[in-house]
């Protein structure tokens, strides 16, 4: 995916990393780097599919709206991922949003 | 010189403590051995009554209906969960704050210009944004920061001593535990894990009644629910004969502590409130034994109006999950040839599939009153094989449980049980089934109780309903009750010259939320999120 670039998406960006930081900071999660585009939400911020969807709800509730296609990021060739990169969670915001 | 209290309030200050499942049946015996003095002091001072539930006495549509007095009809919440069938499958979802379609007593508060809180109420998170403060229940320790508004006053809890959020918020892998037949070697520290729970909420209730009082602070107390759940026999003295060695002693002995604590903490919100707060105790339901379970799906499918998946042609992978599912899930059914199933114990409800075009499954649209009044027959006509009894003694429409302009969501039929038990949904004989030791379950008779100036004293009130807690609060406050609420004041639980002094005064109806608007449509959900999403309504006791 290319580099988060534009100044909306930096926007989505900023939004996302700061709810990812909110809502991990009480995890006692071993991953100590920075959150940024690269950081996996599995991988590296430990996600359990339950923290997905109240990542989903923190997402409609800062965008009011709960008619976003978030299959589209979850599922790839009929199967759901194994992972997430927050860069991909801007990317598919961006596309949703420009297109609701 | 007492203090005036009434100077830091803009209406008359007014507490809600909610006590989950709670029973006279258990108090007064508690009260009568001398557990529970405060309890007594409350009673003699002030009024009691029995409470009655929703048509269907489950947590959420009560809770909602306690906090909105709006039944559950028009407030739409039936369930823990909301579910849709697409094509072959089922897709659940948790219901949240964003789901109840009317306004809540503390926004109405809030609106008004006063201040709220609401501590471990359920389906408050995300959290509106009212004036006060807000730390919702049923929700995760991990996202407890982002549930409470407002967003600061999570730094504030955690210097308060002692205080773990992983014993605030639900505990949902230790809660899922208990809803299955706990290890006996368990059940011990799973009652002393909700003794330091509730310790836990009463610091948190006494932190803000110090530091950020409101208007209107209503506490949920939900140990007493989980702990009858599991040790109805421990606490009920008509099961007494049951406790019979040391470890149940034990296992009693730690029952009986929480009620203790719960009573301390009575005498704690009575010293604070000087006589110069009223005070009101609510339950969602009562609480009784039960002994049986209905398997209903499985009925459903010996009468022919259920069909399960077909399991010879699956691979043995496929198989194997199927059966995982079958003991957890009821969702694999042959959807073209049923036409009525359970989807949820905890609804105690049956949907019946209407064709919404010629050829579809389930039955025409114009048989579905001939068919409903055919299923309603065959279940009531169920019979303990046992006992020669009635396994079923009442079945509701739709429009008699839930009559209102959003139960499009609720059931079409509604059972209540012999002893008001939960159904079963799971694909397992027999259909009905003993149970190896009585548990407790949700009686529709929960408890109402209110005390300080104003409040008669030492009266014992005809039965209430559980409608009439929001616009009791509502006047308590010294607030106008809006035109459009179901539920109305009890009057008889104030002092006549207090009534003439303060009449009821009507105001302009309840707003929508503003999260109505975004009700549109939920996120569908993958199978691990519909696994983990079920575990968490395990935890809760009513998915199985």
């Amino acid at each position: 995916m290319d580099a988060v670039s534009n100044s909306e998406k930096q926007s989505i960006l900023s939004f996302a990393v700061e709810t990812l930081n909110e809502m991990t900071s009480d995890w006692d999660n071993e991953y100590d780097e920075p959150i940024g585009p690269k950081t996996k939400l599995i991988g590296d911020l430990a996600f359990e599919s339950i923290d997905v969807v109240q990542l989903i709800v923190a997402i409609e509730e800062e965008f009011q709206s709960r008619s976003l296609s978030f299959e589209q990021l979850l599922m790839k060739d009929g199967r759901y991922v194994d992972e997430i990169v927050v860069e991909e969670l801007v990317e598919f915001l961006d596309s949703q949003l420009n297109t609701a | 010189m007492e203090e005036n209290l009434l100077k830091h309030y803009k209406y008359n200050p007014t507490i809600l403590l909610g006590v989950d499942g709670a029973t006279f049946h258990i108090l007064d015996y508690l009260i009568a051995e001398g557990m529970m003095p405060n309890m007594s002091r409350f009673m003699d001072g002030g009024v009691r009554a029995e409470l009655l539930s929703t048509r269907h006495p489950l947590t959420p549509p009560a809770w909602t209906t306690l906090m909105t007095g709006r039944e559950p009809g028009n407030h739409g919440i039936f369930d823990f969960i909301w579910a849709e069938r697409r094509d072959q499958e089922v897709y659940f979802t948790l219901n949240n704050f964003r789901d109840i379609q009317v306004e809540t007593v503390w926004s109405m508060v809030s609106r008004a210009g006063g201040r709220a809180t609401t501590l471990n109420y359920p389906l408050m998170a995300p959290p509106p944004e009212i004036n006060g403060t807000i730390i919702p229940g049923l929700v995760s320790w991990k996202h407890l920061r982002r549930s409470i508004h407002p967003k600061d006053l999570y730094d504030r809890l955690k210097e308060l001593p002692g205080f773990n959020p992983k014993e605030v918020a639900w505990d949902f892998d230790r809660e899922k535990k208990a809803t299955k037949v706990i290890p006996r070697e368990e059940i011990k520290s799973w009652v002393e894990h909700h003794l330091r729970r509730e310790q836990q909420w009463y610091q948190i209730f006494e932190y803000l009644q110090s530091n950020r009082p409101s208007d209107l602070t209503g506490i949920l107390l939900d140990g007493v629910d989980k702990l009858q759940h599991i040790c109805w026999r421990h606490l009920d003295p008509d099961c007494s004969a049951t406790v019979a060695d040391d470890f149940d002693r034990e296992v009693q002995q730690l029952a009986l502590q929480y009620f203790k604590d719960l009573d301390k903490f009575f005498g704690y919100v009575m010293d604070t409130a000087r006589d110069q707060m009223r005070i009101f105790v609510a339950s969602d339901h009562g609480f009784g034994p039960t002994e049986k379970v209905f398997r209903v799906n499985e009925w459903l499918s010996e009468k022919g109006y259920l069909k399960w998946t077909d399991t010879e042609n699956l691979s043995k992978d496929e198989r194997k999950k199927l059966e995982y599912m079958a003991n957890n899930h009821f969702v694999h059914l042959d959807w073209d040839n049923t036409i009525a199933y359970a989807q949820s114990s905890a609804t105690n409800g049956i949907h019946i599939q209407v064709q919404s075009a010629p050829g579809e499954p389930g039955i025409s649209p114009n048989e579905y009153e001939d068919f409903c009044t055919r299923l309603c027959d065959e279940l009531l006509a169920i019979e303990d094989p046992a006992t020669g009894t009635r396994v079923v003694t009442e079945v509701l429409r739709r429009e008699e449980a839930f009559p209102g302009a959003k139960n499009d969501r609720c059931p079409d039929l509604t059972l209540k049980l012999f002893d008001h038990g939960f159904i079963s949904t799971l694909r397992k004989q027999p259909i009905l089934w003993d149970r190896p030791e009585v548990a407790g379950t949700h009686q529709p008779e929960g408890i109402f109780m209110a005390y300080g100036p104003g409040i008669k004293r030492g009266v014992r009130l005809e039965l209430q309903s559980i409608s009439d807690i929001t616009p009791t609060l509502l006047h308590s406050l010294g607030m106008e009750i809006p035109s459009n609420l179901e539920g109305k004041v009890m009057a008889s639980a104030f002092a006549s010259d207090y009534m003439e002094k303060y009449p009821v005064r009507f105001g302009e109806p309840t707003i929508q939320p503003d999260s109505y608007a975004l009700q549109d449509q939920k996120p569908e959900l993958s199978e691990d999120e519909q696994e983990s999403i079920m575990d968490q309504l395990r935890a809760l006791g009513y998915v199985e």
